[in-house]
């Protein structure tokens, strides 16, 4: 039969890493570039692409020669030690990233939905779901994000497009104004939060037509860019830049704001949640998901339960360790800026350069044999 | 170990009887034939099931007339020359495979001298005839009902779909009721595995007795646990023979009105046969009407107590102020209140089901008028809270199946509690649950969520079919669990001259 069959659509690979992206970024990027930057956000957001898209083009340079997994491949090119420790690289940005996911959803759900919840029960029923929908494994996890897309989408579109009459134009000036430093801070900003890409590396014994793979991961980057630009100026000509520096999460702040003409609900910002609840919890799932598959490689794992059970436990502890002291967040972006990032960049380079390096060695050595 | 039938008839007759022994409904008779009336002939069958041994028009009837003008010693050999190959007649070596056939409903005939048992056919087993269905009504589209013969069951599919590739393949389920099962399908249409799966999963099972394909339905599916039912099923014929016709394979059970059809998915439930006997603006309205319903049917209280208890922010202040005074004076809280009335409802629905169909109207009034009014005249529950629970079951009722809409009927509580206790966030972790609940799901390989979910997997055409059901012009291609290369089922030649 088709299903069961351990892969996945391009639309799917597409749908999900769009999910992945807008939801952590368009929830917290305003907020960041609006102290850091101002109007010039947008530029961030642009040079944050081209970052991603170079990121993107040593992934395709590097995923045209994986022929099974990607561990595989590492292990291969670099040797199983090296392969060993790259992987251990990608578990900790998988299982850190779904601790700050899930630290962030709970706040989220606890600020505009459950405001006396508790946060223990919140992260353990979220992250009890993330392992209900990472237990079956890729196919499941997909479908879920496929049917949602445009549930997501349509009521955001809506809202957003409702906004625009808001928009003060004067607002999205001054322009230019930023030095480079802050620039080049707010760029780094986004590529850093444009880093779930990474997962298309391990997507592809699971994608039906795995030579798109990185080509889907193209079009999620740039649409959630021109998304999240679209949100960045909504933002900046609605609130402008010093209140939207006040505001936690000024988008769902908008949301709120929001007149429907003729609308029944007073304020659309709790069924908006929502939005951000389902992308948020799609990075979460990722990053479990991610880690599980990571741990069960690298241990040789016939099944998941034991991988899952780890990451879930690791990732649980990292939200509760985020929640209870915010110098945590701020470790945890210093490590994602010096290490995550230039780590990714550098794993791919080292990567490509072996494989050639191999590549020709072997092909001389062959010449060699045959004269 | 078996018994051989041997030519020697007394031998057979003492071990049929013997078989047979304290069966007051098992007719059996010794019949002298032959000219001189000197060979005697055994007949058994049962009692209802046979017209009449006498009757001029019936089988057994006709032959004995025939058999009582032939001379002894060539009866023997008149019967295996001539009678054994006519139509349903079948001959059986043992008492036990005799027996067996007997109890399909048809007579069974033993001769003196010949070492074999035929079984004759009459008319079998009483039953309803085709009569109209009570459930699953169109309001365009034949009223027939399968009934509970699996053979006018089959007949009544091969009416509508008079082709040779429709295939009927029998086995039985069942240990002592021997229950005739048949899966009907279209040769060329299903796909490729589909059949021998069904196969497998009915061969992986032995069970004492099969009174109704619900029985078969629960053994063969895979998630057990799922509230969600993984076949769809079906009192009518031309549902099924629609189904069929889409490369889906419908099982028939005897004694069972209700026919299985698989792969099933939430598209598929949410369907009625006269989405395609009406015209498309018709069809995707009511079509759409139906996917809300199975939402709301499953969603609607739970959000009125997020909204009423959590997230009051969100209505408008008119609304509230209306909604707190109609509470004012109910002692429960309302998840209280929305739970009492929903079980005061599936009391009533139940007890309108299993009452005689008259009463069965009068609970709907009864409960509907007196207990609701009585309950808000007094205060024990809002009448807003009568308004959701009467809309919830409205839209549980618009569900076209049954077994999906009480899927719907049982999550409801779930929603209940997830959102009286945790608000539009206990709503969202419901949604969420479900949904990656029925993303697993699968029925014969076919994602549950098909064609929403896979839909490039037959290049986004299954979409057309769905929220909307486009004209049938856009409907050319069969769905993805037909067989690939047989997917057309729609050519349309004379278009350009239609324009």
């Amino acid at each position: 039969m088709f299903a069961d069959n351990w892969k996945i659509s391009l639309r799917q690979v597409r749908r999900l890493l769009i999910l992945d992206i807008f939801g952590l970024s368009s929830l917290m990027l305003p907020r960041i570039f609006s102290s850091m930057t101002g109007a010039d956000g947008v530029f961030c957001l642009l040079f944050g692409m081209a970052g991603a898209g170079g990121m993107l083009w040593l992934m395709q340079k590097n995923i045209r020669h994986v022929q099974g997994s990607y561990y595989q491949y590492m292990k291969d090119t670099v040797g199983p030690l090296m392969g060993d420790i790259f992987m251990v690289f990608y578990y900790l940005y998988f299982v850190t990233l779904c601790g700050f996911v899930l630290y962030q959803t709970t706040v989220l759900v606890l600020t505009w939905l459950l405001p006396e919840g508790s946060y223990f029960w919140v992260s353990v029923l979220l992250l009890f779901l993330a392992g209900y929908g990472t237990i079956r494994g890729i196919e499941g996890r997909a479908r879920v994000y496929e049917i949602i897309f445009w549930f997501l989408g349509i009521p955001l579109l809506i809202m957003l497009a409702f906004a625009v009459q808001e928009v003060h134009t004067d607002y999205w000036a001054p322009m230019l104004y930023s030095g480079g430093g802050d620039l080049w801070n707010g760029s780094v900003n986004y590529w850093i939060f444009l880093l779930p890409l990474t997962a298309v590396l391990f997507l592809k014994p699971f994608c039906k037509n795995s030579e798109k793979i990185v080509s889907c991961g193209g079009v999620a980057l740039i649409g959630v860019t021109i998304l999240n630009a679209v949100i960045y100026l909504i933002l900046l000509g609605v609130f402008g830049t010093n209140t939207m520096g006040v505001l936690r999460r000024p988008v769902i702040t908008l949301m709120s704001m929001i007149n429907l003409p003729g609308g029944f609900f007073t304020r659309q910002d709790v069924i908006m949640v929502s939005v951000w609840f389902f992308a948020l919890f799609a990075l979460m799932h990722t990053g479990v998901f991610q880690s599980t598959l990571i741990l069960k490689e690298l241990f040789h794992e016939s099944g998941n339960r034991y991988s899952m059970c780890i990451s879930l436990v690791l990732a649980f502890v990292a939200g509760m360790g985020f929640f209870a002291n915010t110098f945590l967040t701020e470790v945890y972006e210093i490590y994602q800026k010096w290490i995550v990032l230039p780590g990714m960049a550098v794993i791919l380079l080292v990567l490509l350069f072996a494989y050639h390096i191999r590549f020709r060695w072997k092909t001389e050595k062959e010449g060699g044999k045959e004269e | 170990m078996s018994i051989q039938i041997t030519p020697d008839l007394k031998e057979n007759i003492s071990q049929f009887e013997i078989l047979f022994s304290d069966c007051a409904d098992i007719k059996k008779r010794k019949i002298k034939v032959g000219q001189k009336l000197e060979k005697e002939c055994y007949i058994a069958y049962i009692e209802v099931a046979l017209s009449s041994v006498d009757w001029k028009d019936s089988a057994i009837g006709k032959l004995l007339q025939t058999l009582r003008k032939m001379p002894e010693e060539e009866l023997v050999s008149y019967v295996e020359e001539n009678v054994e190959d006519i139509s349903d007649s079948q001959p059986f070596a043992t008492i036990e495979d005799a027996a067996q056939g007997m109890l399909t409903g048809d007579a069974l005939f033993f001769l003196d001298g010949y070492g074999k048992a035929l079984k004759i056919p009459d008319k079998g087993y009483p039953g309803r005839g085709v009569y109209e269905t009570e459930s699953e009504k169109v309001i365009r589209g034949s009223n027939e009902g399968f009934s509970e013969s699996v053979k006018l069951n089959t007949a009544l599919i091969r009416k509508r779909l008079r082709s040779p590739h429709v295939k009927v393949k029998e086995s039985f389920a069942g240990k002592r009721t021997h229950t005739n099962v048949d899966l009907v399908y279209m040769k060329d249409l299903i796909y490729p595995g589909m059949l021998e799966e069904i196969e497998k999963r009915l061969g992986e099972f032995e069970i004492d007795g099969s009174l109704d394909s619900g029985i078969i339905e629960q053994l063969t599916e895979k998630r057990k646990y799922s509230p969600f039912p993984q076949f769809q099923t079906t009192q009518r014929p031309d549902r099924a023979a629609m189904a069929i016709l889409d490369g889906r394979i419908v099982l028939l059970s005897d004694n069972s009105p209700v026919a299985l059809i698989f792969p099933a998915t939430y598209n598929t439930f949410i369907q009625t046969s006269d989405d395609y006997y009406s015209r498309w603006e018709i069809a995707s309205f009511t079509r759409l009407l139906r996917y809300l319903a199975s939402f709301l049917a499953m969603t609607f209280p739970g959000l009125y107590l997020a909204m009423t208890n959590f997230h009051t922010q969100i209505l408008p202040t008119d609304l509230l102020l209306s909604l707190a005074a109609a509470r004012q004076g109910v002692p429960f809280p309302a998840a209280v209140e929305i739970v009492l009335m929903e079980v005061a409802f599936e009391l009533l629905r139940e007890a309108g089901v299993r009452l005689p169909g008259a009463n069965g109207n009068t609970i709907g009034i009864v409960g509907g008028l007196i207990i609701g009014q009585a309950a808000v005249d007094a205060n024990i529950v809002s009448p807003i809270v009568v308004i959701v629970v009467a809309l919830t079951a409205l839209c549980s009722f618009a569900v076209p199946n049954e077994e999906f809409a009480t899927a719907f009927r049982i999550l409801k509580f779930l929603f209940i509690f997830l959102c009286s206790s945790m608000g539009f966030f206990g709503f969202l972790v419901g949604m969420l649950g479900i949904l990656i609940h029925l993303s697993h799901l699968e029925s014969f390989g076919i994602p549950y969520l098909a064609p929403f979910v896979g839909a490039d997997l037959n290049g986004y055409r299954d979409e057309r079919d769905t929220f909307l059901r486009l004209p049938l012009d856009f409907l050319k291609k069969r769905p993805i669990y037909t067989r690939e290369g047989a997917r057309t089922r729609l050519k349309l030649t004379n278009q350009d001259k239609d324009q």
